[in-house]
């Protein structure tokens, strides 16, 4: 599902934020990227929607060589990745249910089964009526449900969060995490950036822990320190 | 077509979900278009005006007592012929007489009625279409002079030169100030858009990571764009034509002798550049703006 080459990312200003990357994350897995912040996990993520181009080396999500997308390409590989971030990232000026169906509209596809997709994946997270709130009405941790809402709705075969948990008090924290496990186990790889030792310690899933830009560790049912 | 409709409606949500800006912009425009419009409508009455003062220039040729009618009818005509001459007109020695009995008549101490004969000339009152060409029509008229008919030609080169150059400043002068408005509009609206867009860039980077292509996030301001723009001269055009009477009227009063024209033709293109123009500074703006965010 993902394949990092031999990626290192360099910014203007000379300082390496990934380097020498090498890593495999198969379908359907689940793992956790830890490590301190400024480590390189919000690059790494970056790379992954393409967001920003590796300086050296190659990404490659979903069979697709990042850097060689163009255009409507990157459109359509943001529409496969779910992502999840700290700041939720939702439009102000919309709905709820709003919120979720712009995922699907964006792939071109609208009409009622889109609603319906959308209506089930409100569902999917517990806000089925909520739908007609703006995000500013909602809580954290319902914010941040919405977010996850809008990532399923397009059933995503990869789901990244970026920090999924970290404006959210330690209950709602599980509760999203739960909800994210449970998008795991219907299939869909799951990327976390966490700095939440608690859960990844409680779920002993992968642990890529990243270091001034380096893997320094990758264990199968991992703790958040070594 | 979907698509369409969605961008329609966000266009439309976009608009009255943030309405502290949307009426900010819509304010600016319609101030700005208020202060163009002013503007080209203040050119005109110049233009009106300078066109007027040019219709002042004109060539009187004396005639001869003696002539014939028959040779003052060919001179009239010879000099029809040129298309630099709006319009000839024949003045007879009794109209000459009476024009002077009327413009004296106010002052009672010039005792016309006391003149055994009519010692004004009869005479060609030449008005030019092209106030430019007063020189060489006179130079060229003034072969007629002692051949029996014309007995003399009065031309005023001093004076209609000072008046062209006035008039061709004017002219110049008013169309620069109307050109440096209209970019201050164009500039003071684009900003505005510009900055609406600026406080919204966290939805366009939102709406590319969702996966939206450059299009679907374009079109959306560009219609906004737009709507700002019709609402701003729906508003400017409101508040001129709820105004406009009052400073016509003060205009006319003031300036009594240019007829200002604000017939409905003028009034219906004045009120099509406005629309338009907002429109499409409006799209443009958004457009620019966005494009801004895109690339970045």
């Amino acid at each position: 599902m993902i394949a990092l080459d031999d990626v290192s990312k360099c910014y203007p200003n000379g300082a390496y934020a990934l380097r020498d990357l090498d890593l495999r994350i198969e379908t359907g897995e689940f793992a956790f990227l830890v490590g301190s912040s400024g480590a390189g996990k919000s690059t790494l993520i970056r790379l992954l929607v393409r967001d920003e181009l590796p300086t050296t080396g190659r990404v490659r999500v979903d069979g697709a060589d990042v850097a060689k997308l163009k255009g409507s390409a990157v459109s359509k590989l943001r529409q496969r990745v779910g992502v999840v971030f700290q700041d939720f990232k939702l439009l102000p000026q919309r709905t709820v249910a709003e919120n979720v169906e712009f995922a699907l509209l964006v792939t071109g596809h609208t009409g009622r089964k889109e609603a319906e997709a959308a209506e089930h994946a409100l569902s999917l997270v517990g806000l089925a009526h909520r739908r007609h709130h703006f995000p500013r009405e909602l809580s954290g941790g319902e914010q941040q449900r919405t977010a996850i809402a809008r990532a399923l709705v397009s059933h995503p075969r990869l789901v990244i969060a970026d920090e999924p948990t970290g404006n959210l008090d330690p209950v709602t924290s599980w509760e999203i995490i739960k909800l994210l496990v449970r998008v795991n186990e219907l299939g869909t790889t799951l990327v976390i950036a966490t700095h939440n030792a608690d859960i990844v310690n409680a779920l002993r899933r992968r642990v890529i822990h990243l270091d001034h830009g380096r893997i320094v560790r990758d264990e199968r049912e991992g703790q958040y320190a070594a | 077509m979907r698509r369409l409709a969605f961008v329609v409606a966000a266009a439309w949500q976009g608009f009255w979900r943030n309405p502290a800006m949307s009426v900010a912009s819509t304010l600016t425009v319609a101030l700005m278009l208020v202060l163009a419009t002013f503007f080209a409508i203040t050119n005109r009455g110049l233009q009106q005006a300078v066109a007027l003062l040019e219709q002042k220039v004109e060539l009187v040729l004396y005639l001869e007592d003696s002539a014939r009618p028959t040779e003052i009818l060919a001179l009239k005509s010879r000099i029809e012929a040129d298309p630099a001459v709006q319009s000839v007109a024949f003045i007879s020695k009794e109209q000459a007489i009476e024009r002077l009995r009327q413009a004296t008549e106010r002052s009672r101490d010039l005792a016309l009625g006391e003149l055994d004969n009519n010692p004004l000339p009869a005479s060609l009152e030449v008005k030019l279409a092209r106030a430019q060409e007063a020189g060489r029509l006179a130079s060229t008229l003034r072969r007629e002079e002692g051949l029996g008919v014309v007995s003399e030609i009065v031309d005023n080169p001093a004076v209609v030169d000072n008046l062209l150059t006035i008039t061709r400043v004017l002219s110049i002068g008013g169309i620069a100030v109307l050109v440096m408005m209209l970019l201050v509009t164009l500039f003071v609206i684009v900003n505005t858009i510009r900055i609406a867009v600026t406080a919204r860039r966290d939805e366009i980077e939102i709406m590319r990571l969702v996966g939206a292509s450059d299009r679907l996030i374009r079109w959306p301001f560009i219609l906004e764009g737009m709507l700002v723009g019709a609402f701003g001269a729906v508003l400017a055009l409101t508040a001129i034509g709820a105004g406009a009477p009052a400073v016509a009227d003060a205009l006319t009063q003031f300036a009594g002798i240019v007829p200002l024209d604000f017939s409905p033709v003028f009034l219906a293109q004045l009120g099509g550049a406005v629309f338009g123009f907002a429109l499409l500074v409006g799209a443009a703006g958004a457009g620019w703006s966005v494009r801004a965010h895109l690339t970045a």
